[in-house]
């Protein structure tokens, strides 16, 4: 068992490689010189020199390469040049927004789409499966900020049964929090139902069509108990997997709601600082992204170990 | 090829096929010149001679949606296009040449781990924002997924009976990869670039919403719903309107991949996405 964690563990390391990799590299792309760029066009030659000097664009790339790392290894992910904070405090700061509403965009869309995959599956080819199937398509084909936008529209605009935008810190006041993350974690659970009933859906049927499952019909289980018993128990494990790509896709959807709800998310932090050319920031927000994509997947990952005996049987 | 009399498939052809012609002739139909100003009718709601209202420039925003539709078109056909070139390549390196595998796919998990839209948003953001960036910057964000399907699709083709046939009459690898295995994998390759082309499209209005799209005065679909964004409360129909378009699009193509996949594989059903 040890070892099988053990082994899950090293496989987030080259991974973890590549993203430290990439993240430092995407400053190499920029064309011409960063530090003119970012010292704006009133500064002086003294400024530029003194902002490439501080950025440690002088130094020679292996240079720069290493500082990242050593950097890294210490938990410092550089300064923002516009913010003047730490880029790493700056993202903590605002990392709890996101994964909150990440978190909670993916348990409503799970809550309510997981059942309904699996009373597709249960009814596959007639109506009950055909209009969750096409109600998920619909879902998944609408761009997500301008469903945020539609309900802002409807529900903040026209009706004002809610804030269009802003956040209240769930500790200053509960019920203005909710309030304030409804719509946007609404917004999120509209737009992962599809995915999440969709995947559900075909993981139940292809654990429907295999053989313990007609040995327990064969037994003369009735079928109530041979879907809420085999089918469920076997379809834990895709389940599992649904939730990990659930939340990959959530992550990524809460970044732009927040840009859309003005929220203090990470999404809205990076994104104004790439439209800020702000590049310490843009690489510790892909890199922490990333870094809690990574996790999260090791931890669905672990949970695959607990929730499939065949899996441990392995070792 | 009876997929083809399939409603889904229909109505996906009829979603995409509408808004195709309609961008593509954007040029004749269109009302007004889209980037051209009429200070006298700003922020007008919708009415006989604008359709569907004016922005806050005055700018005909039926006018600018035709041409936002057209930049949308191109830029997701361009992404599949690569992506699905750059993908077929090294999913079938990785599934045919053993030894570089491991090394590529740790490569393509570790581009997945980012968000693709992040990825995709940081990339048009470093490389200056204009269409081309946006094509580049989407590709290199999709093409993981592609690899991934690819390698699969080539590992399974590599085990059919055929190909080892192939084999032990001495074809050589060229022979065998262009006369067997492309042509076992290009179904599954076909349906997953359609649904890439559906992402691409979401994605390239998020790039533009958040302004690392191609840049004013070229009109997008995203650019048209984030000026509508800041006047949502006096003239909501700006922002409205174009994502019914990007919906319509999205919505056909992944009706068409829905249908392709069903029809070529009846296995793969859900394998995708």
């Amino acid at each position: 068992m040890l070892r099988l964690v053990a082994v899950r563990l090293l496989a987030a390391v080259p991974v973890l490689l590549v993203v430290s990799l990439v993240s430092f590299g995407l400053t190499l792309l920029v064309p011409g010189d960063m530090a003119a760029e970012l010292a704006g066009p009133s500064a002086t030659a003294a400024d530029v020199a003194r902002l490439r000097e501080s950025l440690g664009l002088d130094q020679p790339l292996l240079g720069r390469m290493l500082a990242w790392y050593a950097g890294l290894a210490q938990g410092d992910l550089g300064r923002s040049v516009l913010l003047n904070q730490g880029v790493g405090a700056a993202i903590l700061e605002r990392l709890p927004v996101t994964l909150s509403l990440a978190f909670l965009g993916l348990g409503v869309a799970c809550a309510i789409g997981i059942p309904a995959g699996l009373i597709a599956a249960k009814n596959v080819r007639r109506w009950p499966d055909q209009a969750t199937m096409g109600a998920s398509l619909i879902g998944l084909s609408l761009p997500d900020f301008w469903l945020g936008l539609l309900l802002i529209w409807v529900l903040g605009v026209k009706l004002q049964w809610l804030p269009t935008g802003g956040f209240i810190p769930l500790s200053e006041d509960p019920l203005g929090w909710l309030r304030s993350v409804a719509m946007p974690a609404g917004t999120l659970a509209l737009t992962q139902l599809g995915p999440i009933a969709r995947m559900t859906r075909s993981a139940a049927l292809e654990v429907a069509s295999s053989d313990f499952i007609r040995t327990a019909r064969a037994k003369g289980l009735s079928e109530i108990r041979v879907f809420a018993r085999h089918v469920l128990a076997g379809a834990l494990v895709p389940i599992l997997t649904v939730a990990g790509i659930g939340f990959g896709l959530s992550l990524g959807g809460a970044l732009v709601i927040e840009q859309v709800f003005s929220l203090p998310g990470v999404g809205r932090l990076v994104i104004g600082s790439v439209l800020r050319r702000d590049w310490p920031v843009i690489q510790g927000g892909l890199l922490v992204i990333a870094f809690v994509f990574v996790l999260v997947n090791l931890l669905v990952d672990l949970l695959y170990l607990w929730a499939d005996p065949r899996l441990r049987a392995q070792s | 090829m009876n997929f083809l009399r399939r409603p889904a498939f229909l109505v996906g052809l009829v979603l995409v096929g509408v808004v195709a012609i309609a961008a593509i002739a954007a040029g004749w139909i269109a009302p007004f010149d889209p980037v051209k100003n009429n200070y006298r009718y700003r922020l007008g709601a919708p009415n006989d001679l604008y359709l569907l209202g004016t922005d806050r420039y005055g700018r005909d925003v039926l006018s600018r949606i035709l041409f936002g539709a057209g930049v949308s078109l191109r830029i997701g056909l361009a992404v599949a296009v690569l992506s699905g070139l750059a993908g077929a390549s090294i999913g079938l390196i990785s599934g045919w040449w053993r030894p570089a595998d491991a090394w590529l796919m740790r490569v393509m998990d570790g581009m997945m781990a980012f968000p693709g839209l992040l990825l995709a948003i940081a990339l048009a953001a470093t490389l200056g924002p204009s269409e081309a960036t946006a094509i580049v910057a989407l590709t290199v964000a999709y093409t993981p997924r592609t690899a991934r399907v690819m390698r699969a699709a080539v590992l399974v083709a590599r085990a059919l009976d055929y190909v080892e046939a192939a084999r032990a009459v001495g074809a050589n690898t060229a022979r065998i990869l262009a006369k067997h295995i492309l042509p076992a994998c290009a179904a599954p390759l076909a349906v997953q670039q359609t649904f890439v082309f559906a992402v691409a499209i979401l994605a390239e209005a998020v790039l533009s919403f958040v302004g690392v799209g191609p840049p004013p005065p070229q009109p997008t679909l995203g650019s048209i719903i984030a000026d509508g964004r800041d006047t949502l409360v006096e003239a909501p129909w700006i922002a409205l309107a174009p994502g019914t378009v990007i919906a319509m699009l999205v919505l056909g193509l992944n009706l068409l991949g829905d249908t392709l996949r069903d029809a070529l594989d009846p296995r793969m059903r859900g394998m995708l996405r």
